[in-house]
């Protein structure tokens, strides 16, 4: 009788499971809403369906620890910079190997980082060396039109293999949060058979992580992954296999989800609102890691007084905006909360107070042009957003606002070439979770992502010795000094923190962490 | 008929350069630099940018691209998508998918379209013929979008009857709903033109005529009303034929069928003027092929066309 009714009860339980023994089928399918990967290279990868992949295919030297946010060496020993910063010494843990048997050394990773780093191979993440010593070798300028050739020098001069597990990386200028910067996937060693011809291994990668190929993989194919036995690193995940199944549509991924067809979805904008009613038991949300700006033009004299960009700030009411927006919070700083160094008193000129902006906009000495608003016609909600912080600014600062929707990309190409007029809108989410990934990429004044095109030699300075403490802690405390500036100059105005939001069956409970968010391949079956 | 063939393919050629060149054009003018848009936010290594622009003759002028994409096409040389599918192997996967979904389809819209045209036509007026009438202006006000996220929900997410989207469970379980959406918003039209036609025939003269001649009701139907009134129809029949590729754009993207119509939604939206060149020339033969096709249907049903 006890066993007849144990046996039903197992039954009940999920209508997945397998037989009664109680060790349920590890297997998990997970939805991502985005067209279907072509290739699995990390080093020609940097969106995130394919980082996605390749974060189960292959292993990073080192990872941020789900629990204490700090950082763990993977397939890493130790990476330890010299006394400036400026040369980083990499040793590999013996043992580890590729999914062909193949001993996993320094040289992998040496003759890799040389292959991305080539501009002519054009492969996405050649940007990441452009801090290596000898990067512009490889990367000469290349007249307009022109097909960049492959140069004759071959080999970053500041990356040196020392011995079969040991490498070092020179940098072109100290930088302290280097070793940071080494959990990126799309740094991850291919093996030399895949380095001799990338184009053959593009549907067969062999990678050094937890998880291996386990079908053919043809266009058009979910992407199936098993287990690799050979894994040696740290937090190997629990399920048995993995299948990646893509649904360009987000909306068509989400009834997938519904219909129990998948294990594990993103939760699209559309469905905000309802998807706590539609998956009561089965949601999950974490912060994202990014923040998200208004962007003043710096090339423009009329919006060049902090007063005057502070009182367009403080006539934003974030929290209703935030609201609008949906599930996403007021920002107060200019990085994201799940940051080390993150301080929810950052901004000073955040809060919302009319009264406050009206009387900082009249010593700013007034507006009297209209306003322009920016917004992408390729997002959905770009005028949505444009048109609310617009009747704000209308309202509260009695500005005229005009509005002026194009193409994503020929909002950033006017901006670019510091040709658009007015505000506009942009993000960022960073590469490694660092304070100096925010302040760096935008607001040095040759940063990579420097929206406003902002420039402040000072900010600058602070940014350089931040760089070169290797002391972390001092090192954050310096770089925060630099957010005190930017946020002081004001060239972006923090507007919101977005959260995520993930629907996951009652077959797996997904891992959660504060630090590095919410993550299907690392989740635990019940 | 050959000369008649003959000289219809010869009138295409001329068509089918200017529909090309139009269509690149309409490409090229969209807003928005394709790979900055595939970039994102984050920043592209002006290396890697001007070797991506290079590899897909982004830099030249806008003739120079069309006839560089043109003599890939004829060449066969395909190549590579911007997110780096080998066009080739897209078209091996994607024509079955859009043939299945397309012919499916199309019996949907066809036989419902038939059956309450010619019901609603022969008892016009009655309350079956308002109520069918009611029901095509309904289809014909509710956006597609809607339908099919709607159909999805209900029969495959509630009632579970039918897969919810992908290609997984086959031919034609995977492809029941889509079709059945197509045909749907595709029937009222066919629907409301046959039941007119067959109205307009019936009242004509030479139907009262063979009626006063003394002939049967059933003969002056099959014989004398059918053969007139399907004239219009079969022409209809044809468009929809050629069009069923632009309802196929938006069936495959929602139920996730890895064909034509989705793989043109992504060559659009990523601004891929040679992919959507080589699509739209495709569908353009399509065109061709089924509008000579109904020419010739149209000699057989109808004598009076045949010379003309």
């Amino acid at each position: 009788m006890t066993v007849g009714l144990a046996l039903l009860l197992s039954s009940c339980g999920d209508g997945k499971s397998s037989s009664g023994s109680g060790s349920g089928d590890k297997s998990e399918i997970i939805a991502i809403a985005a067209d279907p990967l072509e290739y699995i290279n990390p080093l020609n990868e940097n969106g995130s369906p394919g980082i996605q992949v390749a974060m189960a295919v292959f292993a990073p030297l080192v990872t941020t620890d789900p629990n204490t946010g700090k950082l763990q060496n993977v397939m890493a020993d130790s990476i330890t910079p010299d006394k400036t910063s400026q040369t980083w010494t990499v040793k590999l843990k013996p043992g580890n190997t590729f999914q062909n048997g193949q001993a996993l050394t320094a040289k992998d990773y040496v003759d890799s980082w040389n292959m991305t780093a080539q501009g002519s191979n054009a492969w996405k993440n050649n940007g990441f060396f452009s801090k290596v010593e000898g990067y512009d070798a490889l990367n000469p300028p290349t007249p307009d039109g022109a097909t960049p050739k492959p140069t004759s020098v071959k080999t970053l001069s500041g990356l040196k293999q020392v011995d079969d597990l040991t490498f070092t990386v020179k940098l072109k200028v100290p930088f302290s949060q280097f070793g940071l910067t080494l959990q990126y996937f799309g740094l991850a060693p291919l093996p030399e058979e895949v380095r001799k011809n990338p184009d053959a291994y593009k549907r067969k990668p062999i990678g050094n992580g937890p998880y291996k190929m386990a079908a053919d993989w043809n266009a058009g194919d979910d992407i199936k992954l098993a287990k690799w036995d050979g894994y040696k690193g740290p937090n190997a995940p629990e399920a048995q296999s993995i299948t990646y199944r893509f649904i360009p549509n987000a909306d068509t991924a989400y009834n997938e989800f519904l219909a129990g067809n998948v294990d594990f979805v993103d939760v699209p904008p559309t469905k905000v609102k309802t998807f706590k009613s539609d998956a009561p038991d089965g949601w999950v949300t974490a912060v994202s890691s990014g923040a998200n700006y208004l962007v003043m033009p710096a090339w423009d004299a009329r919006y060049k007084n902090p007063k005057l960009r502070h009182a367009f700030s403080m006539a934003i009411d974030r929290k209703a905006f935030a609201d609008l927006v949906g599930l996403s919070d007021p920002a107060k700083g200019l990085i994201a909360p799940d940051i080390d160094g993150y301080r929810d008193n950052a901004c000073k000129y955040c809060d919302y107070d009319p009264a406050k902006a009206k009387q900082l906009l009249q010593e700013a000495g007034g507006f009297s042009d209209p306003v322009i608003i920016s917004y992408s016609t390729t997002s959905a909600t770009g005028q949505i957003f444009a048109e609310a912080i617009g009747n704000m600014l209308r309202q509260n600062l009695g500005l005229t606002v005009k509005y002026s929707g194009k193409a994503g990309s020929d909002i950033t190409t006017l901006a670019d070439t510091r040709k658009l007029d007015g505000l506009r809108f942009s993000g960022w989410g960073h590469d490694y979770p660092s304070i100096e990934d925010y302040l760096t990429p935008m607001f040095k004044s040759n940063g990579d992502a420097n929206f406003a095109g902002y420039n402040n030699p000072a900010l600058d300075a602070v940014l350089a010795k931040g760089d070169a403490e290797p002391d972390q802690e001092k090192a954050i405390k310096i770089y925060q000094q630099a957010e005190d500036i930017a946020l002081e100059d004001m060239p972006l105005i923090p507007l919101y923190t977005k959260s995520n939001a993930y629907l996951h069956s009652a077959k797996i409970e997904p891992r959660v962490s504060k630090y590095v968010g919410v993550s299907a391949l690392y989740a635990t079956f019940k | 008929m050959i000369r008649f063939i003959l000289r219809r393919i010869l009138a295409a050629i001329p068509i089918g350069l200017i529909v090309t060149l139009g269509v690149f054009a309409l490409v090229f003018a969209m807003p928005g630099d394709p790979l900055r848009e595939l970039a994102g936010d984050k920043p592209i290594p002006a290396a890697v940018l001007a070797a991506k622009r290079a590899q897909y003759h982004l830099d030249d002028p806008f003739i120079v691209q069309y006839l560089l994409s043109m003599k890939d096409m004829f060449t066969g040389h395909f190549g590579t998508t911007f997110a780096g599918a080998d066009i080739a192997d897209q078209l091996r996967l994607r024509i079955p998918v859009t043939l299945k979904l397309a012919t499916l389809g199309l019996v949907f819209q066809w036989i419902a379209g038939l059956l309450f045209g010619l019901y609603a036509g022969f008892k016009r007026n009655g309350v079956m013929d308002r109520l069918l009438l009611l029901a095509t202006l309904v289809v014909l006000a509710v956006p597609g979008l809607v339908l099919y996220f709607t159909g999805q929900y209900l029969f495959g997410v509630e009632l579970k009857w039918l897969p919810v989207s992908g290609t997984r469970d086959g031919w034609p379980m995977s492809y029941l709903l889509p079709a059945i959406c197509i045909g749907i918003t595709g029937f009222a039209g066919l629907a409301r033109l046959t039941r007119t036609s067959i109205v307009d025939t019936a009242n004509s003269d030479f139907v009262k005529t063979a009626r006063a001649k003394g002939l049967g009701e059933q003969r002056i139907l099959w014989r004398h009303v059918l053969p007139n009134a399907l004239l219009p129809v079969v022409t209809l029949m044809g468009i929809d034929f050629a069009g069923i590729f632009a309802g196929a754009v938006l069936a495959e993207s929602i139920f996730n069928l890895p064909g034509l119509g989705q793989f043109m939604f992504q060559a659009i939206k990523l601004k891929e003027g040679g992919v959507v060149v080589l699509l739209s020339t495709l569908a353009f033969l399509m065109f061709i092929l089924i509008n000579l096709a109904v020419d010739v249907i149209y000699g057989a049903i109808d004598p009076r066309v045949r010379n003309v």
